[in-house]
């Protein structure tokens, strides 16, 4: 931090102050404020300004103050000169409390605050936790009366994939992200170049719905067969795309499993039997069992070993008999 | 530019919470609120130290004016640890959520509506449409599927209300059928998958029952006598249970957390080797197969070839 190195330690602010002081300021003020007064009169720059400290380092710190602030969710507002949008030089700043505040007419029943509770708890150790916790710690600041909470149940959503947080960012800026991607059965990965819109868990496994720019088609991806970092560019897109995305997704999703099953033939009484009949429609030899993703499905299906049989399809066949041989490969001589 | 101006913007955030909150309070302890924000008592105190230079900017150059700042009772804090704001000049409203804050709470309360009695109260829809309007900027889709609620998950929930034990037919994977009398304490739900934990009468301990292999589940008139017991963490190892090494690829780790001893993985690359603790060895056959060629069991021997036959069996069915 050059700036704070440059000035003398007795002028110098904790940078939290400095940005809680503009935002008190820049809510203040009707009108707005310029940069000169901005720097000139707010504490944490008033003091480095009488200190000494270049216009240009403040200017810089002034710039990167609004951008954290933005990103923590305050909306900043630059009033240009009219005849000319483009100079900045005699821009004006505020914060309008309508947009900065929760809106005074959202209220919170007792029961709705007792399910919220249950909900801002299910995120495991991660980003995600946190921030819900946040955000119910802002309605919690409401003082609103609270139903008793909803007991005997702990829901859970895992979050392992560390492609999650960099695809939530694409989606709310509305960037163009690139990853190494492993699709089913391939052995070497593929660059995507994807819009990203929706992030979907889906029985259990998370998918990220876009549309991949070389294939020129919307897509959804398993975010567990991302094999690179993900890659925010700073290509954007229109952010009208989003919109009803997750619900788009979601349906794909159904639609995929509607259309995709297997005929199979279980071992009553046995593990296969138990968890396989509760997504099973009777079939005249067997069950039918629908599925997303040929690849998950059959290493479920390898898992009951001698407990089912695949009938058909052929390919979700030839999956499990190769898990089956690679296991007994692997098990069947000396170690 | 380490990650100093982070914490930074961490700490302005729930600075703007703090106000709004000691408003709405009155007064507080500090252990209370720096459980609130999730902060120790001695962060928060100095977040509240903070607060007082806190203010309105100074007119044309000058220091502010005691009133153009933030205050507190100082007495009260020093002597009795109590928080009480004495002056405001602005931020006494609580701001809107952030995207990702409304993203975080939206998804949760698509999983909050597969239990029984919420999804179909109409207060998720409510809170849905609630959540979208309090956001800063429009949050990212983040969906979670619905999942349908059954037999068995409808009469956990009226047992948990009513303060009876249940009683059900339960089929662990490789061992006999039972019949169990349980009084339910708590219902995880960990990947789609749904748990209940309680007092086993038949095994007079607390126990985890995987709701997919539960049948015939009936409320008893046995009142809960054991709600107050603590309850294990789920999927925590008893000594009861079984030892076994394996060796697999690395990026299953993430998959085998529930089991695998983190101090016993070794090597490095593309292979490990490690420890793993379960329940009942005859089922580490099965997570063999499911991992097909990517899991290797290496002892005891025992499990090694109830693998091996597993998968030849298995594969009988094919020939």
């Amino acid at each position: 931090m050059a700036i704070d190195a440059n000035t003398p330690s007795s002028t110098r602010t904790a940078p939290e102050e400095r940005l809680v002081n503009l935002v008190v300021a820049l809510m203040a003020t009707e009108p707005g404020l310029t940069k000169e007064t901005i720097l000139t009169s707010v504490s944490g720059y008033r003091e480095q300004s009488a200190a000494g400290a270049s216009k240009d380092a403040l200017e810089k710190m002034f710039e990167r103050d609004k951008e954290n602030l933005r990103a923590m969710g305050v909306p900043i507002e630059t009033i240009g000169d009219y005849a000319d949008p483009d100079d900045l030089r005699e821009a004006r700043y505020r914060v309008p409390t309508s947009e900065y505040e929760l809106p005074a007419d959202i209220e919170f029943t007792p029961a709705e605050l007792a399910v919220l509770n249950l909900a801002g708890g299910v995120w495991s150790e991660s980003s995600m936790s946190a921030q819900a916790r946040s955000g119910l710690r802002k309605i919690r600041a409401l003082g609103l009366e609270v139903d008793a909470p909803i007991i005997g149940y702990s829901p859970r959503i895992n979050l392992r994939e560390p492609a999650f947080a960099p695809l939530q960012r694409g989606i709310e800026q509305a960037r163009v992200v690139t990853f190494d991607y492993l699709k089913g059965g391939d052995e070497d990965a593929h660059r995507r170049r994807v819009r990203p819109l929706a992030l979907v868990e889906f029985e259990a496994r998370w998918h990220v719905f876009g549309f991949d720019i070389d294939q020129d088609a919307e897509r959804t991806f398993l975010l567990s067969r991302i094999v690179s970092p993900v890659q925010v560019t700073r290509t954007g897109f229109d952010a009208a795309l989003r919109e009803g995305a997750g619900d788009k997704a979601l349906a794909g999703l159904q639609e995929l499993a509607a259309r995709q099953h297997a005929l199979l033939e279980v071992d009553p009484g046995t593990e296969a039997a138990l968890r396989l009949s509760r997504r099973a429609t009777p079939a005249p030899q067997g069950i039918h069992v629908s599925y997303v993703d040929a690849h998950i499905f059959a290493d479920e299906l390898a898992s009951y070993g001698p407990e089912v049989r695949v009938v058909e399809p052929a390919d979700l066949r030839a999956k499990v008999i190769a898990r089956l041989e690679r296991t007994l490969e692997l098990h069947g001589g000396a170690r | 530019m380490s990650a100093q101006p982070l914490l930074a913007t961490d700490r302005a955030a729930l600075i703007l919470q703090l106000v709004p909150y000691l408003i709405g309070k009155g007064e507080v302890s500090v252990t209370e609120a720096a459980d609130e924000f999730d902060v120790t008592p001695d962060q928060l105190r100095s977040m509240v130290e903070k607060l007082t230079v806190i203010g309105l900017p100074g007119d044309g150059g000058f220091w502010q004016m005691a009133n153009d700042l933030f205050d507190i009772d100082w007495d009260l804090l020093d002597e009795q640890d109590l928080i009480s704001i004495t002056n405001t000049v602005g931020l006494e409203r609580t701001p809107r959520l952030t995207a990702r804050e409304a993203a975080a709470l939206l998804a949760g309360l698509q999983l909050a509506a597969s239990l029984p009695g919420v999804g179909d109260s109409g207060v998720v829809q409510g809170l849905l449409a609630k959540l979208a309007r309090g956001a800063s900027s429009a949050p990212a889709d983040v969906i979670v599927a619905p999942d349908a609620v059954d037999d068995v998950r409808v009469a956990v929930n009226d047992a948990l209300r009513a303060g009876v034990a249940v009683s059900f037919r339960y089929k662990a994977p490789d061992r006999p059928a039972t019949t169990r009398t349980v009084d339910p304490v708590k219902v995880h739900i960990a990947d789609g998958q749904w748990y209940l934990q309680g007092w086993c009468h038949l095994r007079e301990a607390m126990r985890t029952f995987h709701l997919e292999r539960v049948s015939d589940m009936q409320l008893t008139e046995i009142a809960i006598a054991h709600s107050g017991d603590a309850v294990p963490a789920l999927f925590a190892v008893t000594d009861a249970d079984a030892v076994a090494e394996i060796r697999f690829a690395a990026d299953l780790a993430p998959l085998l957390t529930a089991y695998l001893d983190p101090a016993s993985v070794a090597g490095a690359g593309a292979r490990r080797t490690g420890r793993v603790r379960i329940a009942d060895e005859r089922s580490l056959k099965r997570l063999a197969a499911r991992h097909g060629g990517e899991l290797e069991v290496l002892s005891p021997d025992s499990a090694r070839s109830a693998v091996a036959s597993w998968a030849a069996a298995g594969l009988a069915q094919y020939h």
